[in-house]
């Protein structure tokens, strides 16, 4: 470690501690504390990595997380930050973006035909010849910068919190560490979030003084009960105070998200310092004041051994003590706000040798420092809605005016003394937790736990600091000469000039065109020069050209920290123990996991047709309705007549979308006064539900109708088969299932195997007499068991969704979503009868009068001519001879029972009559023929089963 | 169509040359002086204006045409959307009007001198449930049928194409198919917006930017000010001036029913955010774009190495083009579902756009009940693949007084008359 300094007070790094790592391969040690970039520079290292486009190598520039030559590889994570990101022993660390490494990359060549490859270059070759361009893309692509996925990277340990404080503040530096003190001290609950290692901000790489007084905010700060979170960021400010903040101190996750509905937001996010534009701004050793000072004051790190240092204001001078302290030569200060001053600097691929002036004279030099300026970053105010205002006195942006909720404070606001800044953030902190209580009075106000809260509501504290003083600061962008804007991104004031005389002379067009600002720093460093360098461009002021507006989020956050958990719940049924003991295969149907069949479907179907089978078909959409104004609410959304079902009587329906396009479908039945069931699709529960609260709400609000959705609360079995009211016999006595006391589409509630209020229909989905009863869930295991269990003479077998599909597909029943689709007008289903034009009003009724007069596709019953033949659901039927589409197949088996392939299919009406010969184009590209059918049933079309 | 009366050609030799005489190319496009009158107002300067405007002046010779926009060129929906192309529709039509568009994806780099970079990477659209890989097939017998490229693969395929892809039967929504379409890719979509202006402006058409529409000037209608029914549009009434013009096209997103409101013309649309974010960049792994409707999201890698990702439109009606918290947690999420490799790569910035949403998912097209004023509005989700062919329509249905056939469906009128576009319609978005 030649460049460590000796041991000083003060210091963030633990001497009696030292890490190894490795560096492109080669073994180096640091310290703890160090970032691994303070150890790289600690070691000797110059050149971090290579630019963009040219290849140029490139060395610290910030030493902070912005540092925009400073990203590396560390093991199977691209992309870290190597001046934020603290070492640990045995990293793995090398430069991205090389080819093929750091020390000699082939693409440097780049730099040479530079002048050719101006910004955007790209949009104006390649076009001819056109054939060649995907090639030229492969070659572009090989410039993509960035580090690399390891795809076997384990998603790890992602959880998220979330918290309400009264007040969160986002940064720690004097400002914002006062502003947490005061709000904690009246009687806030506060989280202070700090970007870096340490609270503290500029005072850490400040005087000793400096040092002891963050060192002791922090202690005021922790007395207080602040709850301080270092090395994570507020990343985002959402609706209403809803601020993310991204952790990257927790101990086990990577990062962790943590979600805060704040009371008050303080933004105390300080400035961050802006690079000088000129010719040779990019070489190694040539760095921003505060980098200096950060080296050497937080790290013992020796920047460089002889300096110029070009000083615009006092960082300057501090980064000059700051280097004679650590023993480099201070060849020359320009302390000038001149921009002519200095002209360009020169050196090797490794390092700055010279300086340039503007007086003709040259300074060799291995190290050069500019403090030239501050950007204000007002991301986080942006978000909040604010736009910030240039002030051209103090060479920088302002907030404007953020809401009433959201508070800036410290150096983003102004300039001042440490103690200015402690005094305002103590003031920003007080207005804050007394905002934050009014907000916590009528928050307890307005929840119906706490009706009533003591004393009444505290006046809303106006805002009346005194705002920060201005120091004046003279407008230093770019010197006379070219130099890079965009370091990420390899773009230079020459690029931007050339731009905006090409037109693209908005402050948006530039960056799209430029691709300044886009980078990983997204314009922390960059916005405010691209601005300057726009505006000397078209002669326009800074304030004429205005900026660009800052997104969520203020720093980039792991997809791991944002996705979370993995967590996609499962539903089953309570069935769900029995069906997996029972050698089950099971199939994903939206949220659910339900049985696709016991090992043989068509078996299952043969023995539901002889005997009698069960199945558990709890996933059916069920939602209690209540209200005198139910009949009203089925008659709206059904397209058929509700007003005079009497209770105990079950009805099927269509619900349409106001498009009329067949929304959903299921029965309902009136259970008791004012009391019905509906039953929904599976897939189409949550829908129907918002559907109808949609209505409820917003349409039709002055009626009386209470929604349940009840579907997990009721276990449904279909008992289907000949012998099924045998089997139901056996298990209740309070309900006469007498062919006549219970007729087909009656509903009846009674004791099932012992259970109480089990609603049972007899509907007839498979065609055969059958009853659903819907249980409790706790007892559905229970109750599925009993019908097993008394039901072994008579035959009872389970059976599952496909032996279901099988057998209403011989009944000829439609499924919504696959028989018909998102186009599909109620009257494709062929339920003609249902559409009742008469009644008043139902939704989808315009369009669905509208369409009966056109030439609708039709769901008509298909058998392919060879009954062995059975087509791919989706074959597309065309007419003879032709490649013209008439219409498709939209379910397709083999029937057990008819022993013959039967089809459901959505024909054109010219195809649709009963005996039409259709052409089905299969998959494999043969053409078949198949015959349309008289009726929707291809079994038992009289439905003389189901009303046995 | 070729583009002509350019004053600086584009090509690897003008680099050269000019990079050697160190000289600026000249302006892309003028900026041009104020004018009081036009043939044709185009209001909205994204890619279905601009098209509108170069196709004008290309195909119909009408030069002395305005486009008009509030901000930048391309600063709406032109320059917020995730820039997939693709033709691999539903309907017959749909297919017929999307593979035009392509087409003229297609050749727009030599068409308009400018490389639109193009990337035809193909398009994957995965299947989670045997319901959507039903649809997939269907998709594909379409397609198959229309010459289009389209095509159903499995899981080992899918891996083969894009490695990053968890294929295996253990996640929650596992991998069961996918809709392969390999001419479908990506496009640069501001070069989109910059090749159609710098062609509109060579062939004189002026492009204000900056230019804010206050309001419509009519004369003649039932309504307030002679809008309305029956009226005739007379101009346009803007932040720097009235222009006068008997023609005004209202190709604006986000805004559109507010603007044709002006001219006292009701539109049928609400108005919704659609959601979209971008990765810091990594060395190029993820080589087709990948859509999965079951998990919301669909996703590309640029040529600059970042991911971009879209979701679909926020459920909620607002003109709000914040973001949300929320829309980055379930991305991430469902991003991780899909590639659960990636957990370390960094969300960088996320963004809305706005989306006018129709009833019936169609495009509004063609003439209004106020004489002389247009509209090519209500394209959702999905206006900027239809840019070109909607430009090339509009064009023509401005130039002869006529709607074209292609998409005489979408006009207005079918809102009053019944006739809402299902499965007829050309543009109709697929599922």
């Amino acid at each position: 470690m030649k460049n460590r300094l000796p041991s000083r007070a003060g210091e963030q790094i633990d001497r009696s501690t030292i890490l190894s790592f490795t560096w492109n391969g080669k073994k180096l040690e640091g310290f703890a504390g160090d970032t691994i970039a303070s150890a790289l520079v600690a070691n000797g290292v110059t050149v971090l990595s290579r630019s963009m486009k040219y290849h140029r190598p490139r060395g610290l520039l910030t030493a902070d997380y912005w540092d925009p030559n400073a990203t590396v590889q560390v093991g199977d994570e691209p992309n870290v930050r190597a001046a934020h990101r603290r070492l640990e022993d045995g990293m793995v660390v090398s430069a991205q973006n090389v080819s093929p490494s750091l020390r000699f990359d082939v693409k440097a060549a780049n730099g040479l035909v530079g002048r050719f490859l101006t910004a955007g270059f790209y949009y104006k070759t390649f076009m001819k010849p056109a054939a060649l361009w995907p090639r030229y893309e492969k070659i572009l692509a090989t410039f993509a910068p960035g580090g690399k996925v390891d795809l076997n990277t384990p998603h790890g340990y992602h959880d998220k919190r979330y918290a309400h404080p009264d007040v969160v503040v986002a940064g720690a530096g004097p400002a914002g560490l006062a502003a947490a003190i005061a709000a904690a001290a009246d009687g806030a609950s506060v989280m202070l979030v700090e970007h870096e290692h340490e609270v503290g901000g500029h005072l850490l790489w400040g005087t000793d003084d400096d040092r002891a007084t963050a060192a002791a905010l922090r202690a005021e700060a922790e007395a207080a009960g602040v709850e301080i979170l270092t090395n994570s960021t507020v990343t985002g400010r959402y609706e209403d105070n809803w601020v993310a903040i991204a952790q990257r101190s927790h101990p086990m996750a990577v990062e962790r998200l943590i979600k805060a509905r704040a009371k008050m937001l303080i933004v105390a996010a300080g400035t961050i310092e802006r690079p000088y534009v000129f010719a040779g701004n990019d070489l190694p050793g040539v760095m921003t004041s505060g980098a200096v000072q950060r080296l050497i004051r937080m790290y013992g790190v020796k920047p460089g051994t002889r300096a110029v240092v070009l000083a615009a204001n006092d960082s300057g001078a501090a980064a000059v003590a700051a280097l004679d302290d650590a023993g480099v030569d201070v060849a020359r200060v320009i302390g000038s706000g001149d921009r002519a001053a200095l002209v360009k600097a020169t050196g090797s691929s490794t390092r700055i040798r010279k300086v340039h002036m503007g007086d003709g004279t040259t300074e060799n030099c291995d190290l050069l420092v500019t403090a030239v300026g501050w950007t204000a970053p007002t991301s986080l105010l942006n978000m909040a809605g604010d736009r910030p205002v240039y002030d051209p006195s103090a060479a920088r942006f302002f907030p404007g005016t953020p809401p009433d909720n959201v508070l800036a404070t410290g150096g983003i606001t102004g300039d001042g003394t440490r103690d200015q800044l402690i005094e305002h953030g103590r003031a920003t902190g007080r207005l804050a937790a007394g905002r934050a209580a009014v907000v916590c009075h009528r928050l307890q106000a307005s929840t119906a736990r706490a009706a009533s809260v003591d004393g009444a509501e505290p006046s809303y504290p106006a805002d009346e600091r005194a705002a920060l003083p201005r120091a004046p600061h003279p407008e230093m962008f770019r010197a006379a000469t070219h130099g890079i804007v965009d370091y990420s991104e390899d773009v230079s004031s020459k690029d931007l000039f050339g731009a905006a005389a090409e037109g693209f002379d908005s402050v948006e067009l530039i960056k799209r065109f430029t691709t300044a600002t886009m980078g990983p720093s997204q314009g922390k460093l960059e916005t405010v020069n691209t601005v300057a360098v726009l505006a000397e461009a078209r002669g326009e002021t800074i304030a004429e050209v205005g900026t660009t507006v800052w997104r969520p989020p203020y720093a980039p956050i792991t997809l791991g920290a944002l996705g979370g958990r993995v967590f996609e719940p499962v539903r089953v049924s309570a069935i769900q123990p029995w069906h997996e003991a029972n050698g089950v295969t099971p199939i994903l149907a939206g949220q659910w996991i339900r049985p696709e069949h016991y090992g043989d479907p068509a078996e299952e179907v043969r023995n539901t047709r002889t005997n009698v089978g069960i199945t558990d078909v709890t996933p059916l959409g069920k939602l209690d309705l209540q209200g005198p104004d139910v009949p009203k609410l089925l008659s709206l959304l059904y397209t058929n007549k509700w007003m005079q079902l009497p209770v105990g009587g079950v009805r099927y329906g269509i619900m349409c979308a106001e498009d009329g396009v067949v929304l959903d479908d299921g029965v309902t039945g009136h259970l008791g006064d004012d009391h019905y069931l509906m039953t929904t699709t599976s897939s189409g529960a949550a829908t129907v539900w918002n559907w109808i609260e949609m209505w409820l709400q917003t349409e039709r609000p002055e009626w009386q109708v209470h929604v349940t959705p009840i579907t997990t609360g009721l276990a449904s079995i279909n008992i289907a088969g000949p012998n099924s009211r045998a089997l139901l016999g056996r298990l209740t006595d309070d309900i006469d299932l007498g062919p006549e006391a219970f007729a087909y589409m009656q509903v009846r509630t009674g004791t099932i195997a012992g259970i109480d209020d089990c609603i049972t229909w007899r509907i007839g989905f498979t065609g055969e007499l059958s009853y659903e009863i819907h249980v409790p869930s706790q007892h559905g295991l229970h109750v599925w068991n009993q019908l097993l269990e008394h039901g072994v003479d008579l035959g009872v077998q389970p059976f599952g969704l496909e032996a279901q599909r099988i057998m209403r597909l011989e009944k000829g029943h439609f499924i919504v979503g696959q028989d018909t689709d998102g186009l599909s007008k109620a009257p494709t289903t062929g339920m003609i009868p249902l559409l009742k034009l008469d009644k008043d009003d139902w939704a989808g009724k315009p369009e669905v009068a509208w369409v009966l007069d056109d030439d609708y596709p039709v769901v008509v019953a298909v058998q392919p001519t060879d009954p062995t033949v059975v087509p791919e659901e989706a074959c597309q039927i065309l007419r003879a001879d032709t490649i013209d589409i008439v219409g498709r197949i939209t379910s397709s088996r083999f029937s057990p029972t008819l022993g013959r392939s039967i089809c459901l299919a959505q024909v054109s009406q010219e195809f649709s009559e009963p005996g039409t010969e259709l052409t089905v184009l299969l998959v494999n590209g043969t053409r078949t023929t198949a015959r349309v059918m008289e009726h929707h049933a291809h079994f038992d079309p009289e439905g003389t089963r189901l009303r046995g | 169509m070729a583009l002509r009366n350019h004053p600086a050609k584009y090509s690897a030799f003008g680099l050269v040359r000019r990079g050697l005489r160190k000289t600026n190319w000249p302006r892309v496009w003028r900026e041009p002086d104020w004018k009081s009158s036009y043939d044709v107002i185009i209001i909205g300067g994204g890619v279905h204006g601009l098209a509108t405007a170069y196709y004008l002046a290309a195909n119909h010779g009408i030069t002395n045409v305005a486009v008009l926009d509030k901000a930048y060129l391309g600063s709406g929906g032109s320059g917020r959307n995730t820039a997939i192309v693709r033709s691999n529709y539903l309907t017959p039509e749909g297919v017929a009007f999307y593979d035009r568009s392509l087409d003229l994806y297609n050749t727009m780099s030599v068409d308009l001198n400018l490389n639109v970079m193009f990337s035809e990477r193909g398009h994957m659209t995965l299947a989670h449930t045997d319901s959507a890989l039903r649809t997939m097939n269907w998709r594909a017998e379409v397609n198959k049928l229309q010459k289009i490229d389209s095509s159903v693969i499995g899981p080992d395929e899918i891996k083969k194409l894009a490695p990053s892809l968890d294929v295996s039967t253990n996640t929650r929504y596992p991998i069961l198919g996918a809709l392969y379409h390999p001419p479908g890719g990506t496009i640069r979509h501001d070069a989109v917006v910059w090749g159609y202006a710098r062609g509109a402006d060579a062939q004189g058409v002026d492009l204000h930017q900056k230019t804010e529409v206050l309001d419509i000037l009519c004369e003649g209608g039932d309504g307030a000010d002679g809008k309305g029914a029956g009226a005739t549009v007379t101009g346009v009434r803007t932040r720097r001036g009235d222009i006068s013009a008997p023609i005004v096209v209202n190709c604006t997103a986000g805004w559109a029913s507010t603007i044709a409101g002006m001219a006292g013309v009701r539109l049928p649309i609400t108005t919704h955010p659609l959601q979209a974010a971008v990765t810091e960049p990594v060395k190029a792994f993820l080589p087709t774009v990948v859509v999965s409707g079951s998990l919301h999201v669909y996703v590309s890698q640029t040529d600059r190495g970042e991911l971009v990702f879209g979701a679909s439109v926020d459920p909620v009606a607002t003109y709000n083009m914040g973001g949300t918290l929320e829309f980055t947690e379930e991305l991430a999420g469902h991003v991780l579902e899909l590639m659960p490799g990636i957990s370390k790569m960094r969300l960088l910035r996320q963004w809305a756009g706005l989306c006018d949403m129709t009833p019936d998912y169609s495009p509004v097209m063609g003439p209004t009940p106020v004489e002389g004023f247009y509209v090519d509005v209500g394209w959702g989700t999905y206006g900027f693949k239809a840019g070109p062919v909607s430009g090339e329509q509009m064009a023509a249905c401005v130039a002869n007084r006529a709607t074209p056939d292609l998409i005489k469906p979408f006009e207005l009128s079918r809102f009053t008359e019944g006739e809402l576009v299902g499965e007829k319609g050309a543009a109709a978005v697929g599922h």
